[in-house]
């Protein structure tokens, strides 16, 4: 997913990227920029979107770097944002010889670092926007996700990452510059509360979440330094200042953050997740994974459809396309698909990657009143087909299968260490809810959001608040946390959320919202500037909370373009991207520079060994202009450049 | 001409005038490139070019623009103006929603406006030449150079923030009609109203300072009517001819004016509206508040010329 753009939009101070600028040669800036006397043997276009500050500051910085050098020619184009998209996600964009830059938000699959970036599938759409066409890495890609073996042997996945890394460190198709930090900024009546890594659910995390122990309540009396879970205190109402209006209530309709995070207080998973991104069986009360077979999506051939496609080469049917035969051509005016029914009679016949297995919570109870059981899963993955998250929903996933009133399997279609993870990412809908039109679950549309988490949806006044309380019903609240056999926690933690009301009050201009933290009209709020963060974590009556999360800023060279084809050209502007300069000037200091392509969260799946990986990959993406002119002298000297 | 033809020549001059209207609004919204598709899908991969080509069929996005043109114009003639693309909802209830919000918004900065500007425009007409005059033409020059976002803040932080007497947030919990509106209106009305305060203020003056140099001033103080008389009643009366149609033309400086205002207070108005519809191209949002805000002005210029014709006789018989 595109790191949301809006955040920084509105006024940030040019202030601090003068001093960069400043560090990294203002002469570059003030006197060469745009107007290049084109003396020097390297042209190099950096293009970035207009709207965020930040960005451009990093691209003005680089840029700055590069001047520096005396090898480059530098022109900064800038975009707005729909119009940016547009032109780097166009296919065409990959012959013309620019260097892009952009935000991406990753998980922690460590897939969301190196593939989207630069899997040939991912030419023309997120985010390959230079048509890396690299068939090794698509293979590396591929076997370290895919198949029996990463399936079953973890160490062997971890290996794998470590030889994307290295592969990718010595091809240096782009520059990933740093990692962002998020951060929430609450008042001292906040207790208790630690962030989690993705900014969709860092409030529902914080509210409640056993598996880390994580409880948060509200005292006027006592400084947040000063208590522990003992002082808890029940009661209260948390007031989120939050920076857009939720467009859409309804899960697989909606994609930005602001309508996530005011979901997931409603709705829950089948399984749930640490900090850390280990997985804990939640709506499931326990799950298997039966059998793993070692197949191929070629495998389903003989249970597809044949359809024709339509003038864009696209498969015109209605049903949800599960599998698109790999080696069919839509030029030849058909494909063959699977589609869901097929699917199942794929499974029936024994035909599948693999297979795992979820025992339900008896007695989890929807708002409404309805019991949780298998149909529901069933009903919710139905309602995921065709949505606007099917893509992603199906990326892994075969078919849903009730075995009996508590018991419901999932199906990959091949062997998938993320399977795991990503088949149970649904969120579970009533019955009542399962089979509404798309974007009609939604209280604007007279839907009143029911899940079975721990907080029911009340009002919503567009542009103004949202609001919800309390579910009194609450499954673990009934059940007892210490009836959850993976819980080890503490006795005082207790059975469920303690804060009574919700208001998410939603204030889109970053300085409004700040000002609205100090004069006491809201608790806790996120996406402030640097700026003011520096501000709150010198006082003693805030407390800033920041967590490394999956957001990164690249750039990508266009490696189908001479001289760019040549790796020792990438891998010299590499060594010119000025990383730590970028994170203490522009981001005064609340990122991480990437010293490798790979951050914290997605480190347990992604690398064998986080510190020897740095310790081999670091001297690729330091700043260096000495190696960063050899290499240059040796491609001048091999290109024929003066 | 009488009175009545010439209120009713007015009314007619209108609609080429808002025809006009409409064309613009129309082709800027339609010649900026990108559209609420290109926002829609925007960088999500698993969208498709069919995909995208059949919501563009569906919104009627890929027929040739004197044709949408046509199509929209006339659905607007029947007050349909169309749906939002990103939630389906019709763009009529958006804007009825909305439009209360900015119209108490506005008239409350305005009043305030001229609350100010009067009284201190007479003042220093009075005392032209003085210490009070200087004064007041530096408050207006101030008062048309700060920009309104700026001021805004600077209010919220020390009304707000630091003194504490206002909140930073709207009662948005409560009705717009709710006295506790009144009190909280006054920082965003006197941001909005400060710079047609400052202009009002100093054709206020001008035009009095005009006023008390002529004739009749001479006869009435002459006839030893008290100096309140002589300025309130007969050169206030007189002077105001060309305030009021000044106040009328800044409604424009007030509306655009309330965009950034809204943003700043965080309220729920068109002009925050019209923002969120700029940066989801919502083509239809966009043209129906931009379509409104030209009749508004349209109107409240008619009314300017209405009052300029009810307070000046001379200007209907030419």
């Amino acid at each position: 997913m595109v790191r949301n753009t809006k955040q920084s939009r509105s006024e940030i101070k040019r202030r601090r990227v003068l001093q960069g600028i400043g560090a990294a040669g203002a002469i570059s800036i003030a006197g060469c920029l745009g107007d290049s006397d084109g003396d020097a043997p390297f042209d190099i276009q950096l293009e970035v979107n207009s709207d965020n500050d930040d960005r451009v500051q990093m691209v003005e910085l680089i840029a700055s770097s590069l001047e520096e050098s005396g090898y480059f020619n530098t022109e900064i184009e800038d975009y707005e944002w729909n119009d940016y998209v547009a032109r780097v996600m166009d296919p065409a964009y990959a012959e013309d010889g620019f260097v892009p830059c952009i935000g991406l938000s990753g998980t922690f699959n460590p897939e969301s670092f190196c593939q989207a970036l630069h899997h040939s599938e991912n030419h023309g759409q997120c985010c390959n926007l230079n048509g890396i066409n690299d068939s090794e890495l698509d293979d590396m890609l591929d076997d370290a996700r895919y198949g029996v073996d990463v399936v079953e042997d973890p160490d062997l996945r971890r290996e794998r990452y470590d030889e994307i890394w290295e592969y990718l460190a010595e091809e240096r198709y782009s520059s990933i510059t740093h990692f962002d930090l998020d951060a929430a900024v609450m008042n001292t009546d906040v207790h208790g509360f630690s962030m989690f890594p993705f900014s969709e659910s860092i409030f529902s995390y914080g509210l409640f979440s056993p598996q880390d122990e994580q409880v948060m309540w509200m005292d006027e009396d006592a400084h947040p330094d000063d208590t522990d879970l003992s002082d808890l205190q029940e009661g209260g109402t948390l007031r989120i200042g939050a920076a857009e209006n939720p467009d859409s209530f309804d899960p697989p309709y909606s994609t930005d953050t602001t309508s996530t995070m005011a979901q997931v207080f409603g709705f829950e998973q089948l399984l749930t997740s640490d900090r850390d991104g280990n997985l804990y069986p939640w709506l499931a009360e326990s799950y298997e994974l039966v059998e793993t077979q070692d197949i191929d999506r070629l495998a389903y051939e003989d249970y597809m459809d044949e359809v024709d496609v339509d003038e864009d080469g696209l498969p015109d049917t209605d049903e949800q396309i599960i599998i698109q035969h790999p080696e069919d051509d839509p030029a030849d005016g058909s494909v063959r698909v699977l589609t869901p029914a097929e699917a199942a009679d794929a499974v029936d016949d024994g035909v599948f990657g693999m297979q795992f297995r979820y025992e339900i919570r008896e007695g989890v109870e929807f708002h409404n009143g309805e019991e949780l059981t298998a149909e529901h899963v069933v009903a919710t993955v139905e309602r995921y087909e065709n949505s606007d998250l099917s893509a992603q929903t199906f990326d892994s996933l075969l078919h849903a299968r009730e075995v009996d009133e508590y018991t419901v399997d999932l199906y990959a279609q091949v062997p998938d260490a993320e399977a795991e993870r990503e088949l149970p990412g649904l969120y579970i809908h009533s019955l009542e809810q399962a089979d509404l039109e798309g974007n009609d679950l939604d209280p604007r549309e007279g839907n009143d959001p029911i899940g079975t988490g721990p907080y029911v949806f009340e009002e919503i006044s567009d542009e103004q608040y949202v609001e919800y309380s309390r579910n009194e019903n609450y499954w673990v609240t009934e059940l007892g946390v210490e009836q959850i056999d993976w819980f080890d926690g503490p006795s005082e933690f207790p059975d469920g959320p303690v804060i009574d009301e919700i208001e998410v009050e939603i204030v889109p201009d970053n300085s409004t919202r700040s000002a609205a933290l100090q004069s006491d009209e809201i608790d806790i709020t996120y996406g402030l500037t640097t700026d003011d963060l520096d501000g709150y974590d010198e006082s003693n009556d805030y407390v800033v909370r920041s967590i490394e999360a999956g957001g990164y800023e690249y750039i990508q060279y266009p490696a189908n373009v001479e001289p760019w084809d040549d790796d020792r050209l990438r891998r010299a502007v590499n060594l010119l991207v000025p990383r730590e300069s970028i994170v203490e000037n522009v981001l005064n200091g609340w990122a991480r520079p990437a010293w490798t392509d790979i951050p914290e969260l997605a480190e347990e799946n992604g690398t064998v060994d986080a510190a020897a990986l740095e310790d081999r990959i670091r001297p690729y993406n330091e700043y260096d202009p000495e190696r960063a002119e050899e290499l240059l002298e040796e491609v001048i000297e091999d290109h024929d450049l003066d | 001409m009488s009175l009545r033809r010439f209120i009713l020549k007015r009314i007619l001059s209108i609609i080429p005038i808002l025809f006009g209207v409409s064309l613009i609004t129309f082709a800027l919204v339609h010649l900026t490139p990108g559209d609420p598709i290109d926002q829609m899908v925007g960088v999500n991969p698993h969208v498709t070019a069919s995909d995208e080509a059949q919501l563009r069929d569906r919104y009627g996005l890929n027929r040739p623009l004197w044709e949408q043109y046509g199509v929209w114009m006339g659905n607007v003639l029947t007050g349909d103006f169309g749906q939002v693309y990103s939630n389906g909802r019709d763009v009529s209830a958006v804007i009825m929603m909305r439009l209360p919000e900015t119209i108490a918004l506005g008239i409350f900065g305005w009043v305030f406006g001229l609350a100010i500007a009067i009284p201190t425009g007479i003042y220093a007409a009075v005392k032209k030449g003085q210490l009070a005059d200087d004064a007041s033409r530096f408050i207006a020059l101030s008062g048309i150079s700060i920009p309104n976002f700026w001021l805004g803040l600077m209010l919220i932080l020390i009304g707000a923030v630091t003194l504490s007497l206002w909140p930073v947030l709207p009662p948005s919990r409560q009705p717009l009609y709710h006295p506790y509106m009144l009190w909280y209106l006054v920082l965003p009305g006197i941001t909005i109203g400060t710079a047609a305060a400052a202009s009002i203020m100093r054709v206020m003056r001008t035009s009095m300072a005009e006023e008390l140099n002529k004739e009749y001033v001479t006869a009435a103080r002459a006839k030893g009517l008290p100096e309140q008389t002589v300025i309130l009643k007969h050169v206030l009366r007189n002077s105001l001819i060309s305030v009021v149609t000044l106040a009328a033309t800044l409604t424009a400086s007030i509306v655009a004016g309330s965009v950034v205002v809204e943003v700043v207070f965080n309220w729920p108005g068109l002009g925050r509206e019209l923002i969120n519809a700029i940066n989801g191209r919502e083509i239809n949002l966009i043209m129906a508040i931009t379509l409104f805000t030209g009749v508004f002005i349209i109107i409240a210029n008619l009314i300017a010329d209405i009052l300029y014709a009810v307070l000046d006789p001379r200007i209907r018989y030419d």
